[in-house]
């Protein structure tokens, strides 16, 4: 069987064949009753006569009575089903912020609150089990830190020509922690449903630039940062789009060679943007960049392709995007206009 | 340069007191805030670099109750918290400054000498930044013995990036610093006093020292010869 059940045409077919039993049925009983009553006339005229009564008295009240009965009985299945199909659109819409999100049951006809019900307590359960992994990511996160900063430290008491190189891998690693302890740090928050400020994007912008340009200047690379007036001012969480701003800069900063310039800049309107010396990137790379598992180049070490997915990530529980212009090597973040 | 190390793993204490010895500075070790309250009763400290979570409290609630009763040397907290509020929970408690575990000894020994850079408790009349020595009392600039010369307010300048080395200083906190609020500041008074004053260390043969963050401010740093 190819065809879905509708309801609706299961409806209309066995109010058909009730109307069509009932039709036979009602004619066999008219049709004995008449065979006595019209005994006194010739065999036509007795056909033609009961063929008359019959089309009055039972084809016409069958119709009028089965017409209007279908007609209504669509007409509430239709509206029974209406409260569904707004549950879908609420879904659809959730998409991007599905923490916490429960479908509304008070509008659900009864026959449907315990499926409605039902699939609540499941994203109850997949909230629970998705927390759980982020809290668990986290501690190991956290773990993790103790043992690395002793490997660190021990490294830096090591006079070897090879210590410089391990150091390089542990700075990796704890970079890679960092980002970890990031993303668990904003599903917490998107869970906790920390509620955003009124921010500056310029003010962001130059912190984060003022924070990070001595690691960039020491690379041989330049930034600078351009702000169009009036600087826009959004309902963010200032330190986590400080923070996907930090990751767009690292960004830009790996794929810029030295002596290049990674050109920040905000606005006009809503938009933190950041602009590169690199190759650009397609909207069809980014958005495989952003599924966190396909990495970029998996001999990165830095945590890259976890980086644009934490920014995706971010703007996504702020309602705004990641977006990517080949042609001007610029990724951008933008925010719903206030 | 005497440093008080408080951490309560005493490997890791250990391993840090001993990094930043081998980089000039005169570490003590306290595992916990009882130690941590011994060592500030018998010797003074320059910067104190503290843990947060310790067995006998928390690191920032402890800066918090001694900054009330005590002077204070500037501390540093090691955090091994979240990436994101924590930090700025630190900053509003007390602290200084702050590095995120696991920390580089070379950053935490930088971090530390900005910090003795800044105008406090102990605040050492000569300012270096490697071959650049500025003298706060006579408020003049030398390499190598050899003066250079400035006017007030490219000295003023020279103080304020001097004492934040490394760190890229914003202009408006430039503007507040050297212009008072009667002082006319056209647009462009502090490009102009800073292309002087690079110009002045180009001469002094001191070149690259001082960078533009086009759009935010400016950083003196030391170049590694």
């Amino acid at each position: 069987m190819t065809q879905r059940r509708s309801v609706s045409r299961r409806l209309r077919r066995g109010l058909g064949i009730i109307g069509l039993i009932g039709t036979v049925l009602l004619l066999a009983a008219v049709a004995f009753f008449y065979s006595f009553t019209f005994t006194h006339l010739d065999p036509q005229a007795a056909m033609m006569r009961a063929i008359k009564e019959m089309m009055e008295h039972v084809a016409l009240p069958l119709i009028v009575l089965l017409v209007p009965v279908t007609i209504m009985v669509l007409r509430v299945i239709r509206q029974a089903f209406v409260p569904l199909a707004e549950a879908a659109a609420e879904i659809e819409a959730a998409r991007g912020h599905e923490r916490g999100f429960r479908i509304d049951a008070s509008q659900m006809p009864a026959e449907a609150v315990p499926f409605t019900e039902a699939v609540n307590d499941l994203l109850t359960r997949l909230d629970e089990s998705a927390m759980r992994q982020e809290a668990f990511a986290a501690d190991v996160a956290h773990e993790l830190r103790t043992p690395l900063a002793l490997l660190s430290l021990e490294l830096d008491r090591l006079d070897h020509d090879d210590a410089v190189r391990l150091k390089t891998d542990v700075a990796a690693m704890r970079r890679l922690i960092d980002q970890l302890m990031l993303l668990a740090q904003i599903d917490a928050d998107a869970a906790a449903q920390i509620a955003p400020e009124p921010t500056s994007l310029a003010d962001v912008a130059s912190d984060v630039v003022g924070a990070i340009a001595p690691g960039i200047i020491a690379e041989g690379k330049m930034i600078s940062l351009d702000t169009d007036e009036p600087a826009p001012i959004v309902n963010v969480r200032r330190e986590a789009v400080a923070a996907a701003l930090r990751n767009l800069i690292e960004n830009a900063t790996r794929v810029t060679p030295t002596g290049g310039t990674i050109q920040v800049r905000v606005g006009p309107g809503a938009i933190l943007a950041v602009r590169d010396e690199g190759p650009g990137l397609t909207p069809d790379r980014l958005r495989d960049l952003v599924q966190r598992h396909r990495r970029a180049d998996h001999a990165s070490k830095t945590g890259a392709g976890l980086g644009l997915a934490i920014v995706e990530r971010i703007m996504a529980a702020h309602g705004g995007r990641l977006t990517t212009d080949p042609a001007t090597r610029e990724l951008a973040l933008r925010f719903p206009e206030p | 340069m005497r440093l008080l190390v408080v951490e309560d793993n005493d490997r890791m204490a250990a391993l840090i007191a001993d990094g930043l010895q081998r980089r000039g500075f005169v570490c003590d070790v306290a595992l916990n805030l009882a130690q941590a309250d011994d060592a500030m009763a018998g010797a003074q400290y320059d910067a104190i670099v503290l843990d947060l979570g310790l067995p006998d409290g928390d690191g920032i609630d402890w800066l918090a109750g001694r900054r009330k009763y005590h002077q204070m040397p500037p501390a540093i907290i090691q955090t091994a918290r979240g990436a994101l509020e924590d930090r700025i929970t630190g900053l509003d408690a007390g602290a200084d400054d702050y590095v995120v575990k696991p920390v580089e000894v070379d950053e935490l020994a930088a971090r530390i000498r900005a910090l003795l850079r800044r105008p406090g408790v102990r605040t050492q009349p000569i300012i270096e930044v490697g071959a650049l020595c500025f003298d706060t009392a006579s408020r003049s600039a030398s390499v190598a013995n050899r003066k250079v010369d400035l006017s007030r307010r490219e000295a003023d300048l020279l103080e304020l990036l001097m004492r934040r080395a490394g760190i890229v200083v914003h202009r408006d906190v430039i503007e507040n610093a050297l212009y008072s609020f009667n002082d006319p500041v056209t647009p462009n008074a502090v490009e102009a006093a800073i292309s002087r004053l690079r110009r002045k260390l180009d001469e002094a043969a001191l070149p690259d020292m001082l960078h533009t963050v086009r759009g935010v401010g400016y950083m003196l740093k030391d170049n590694p010869s």
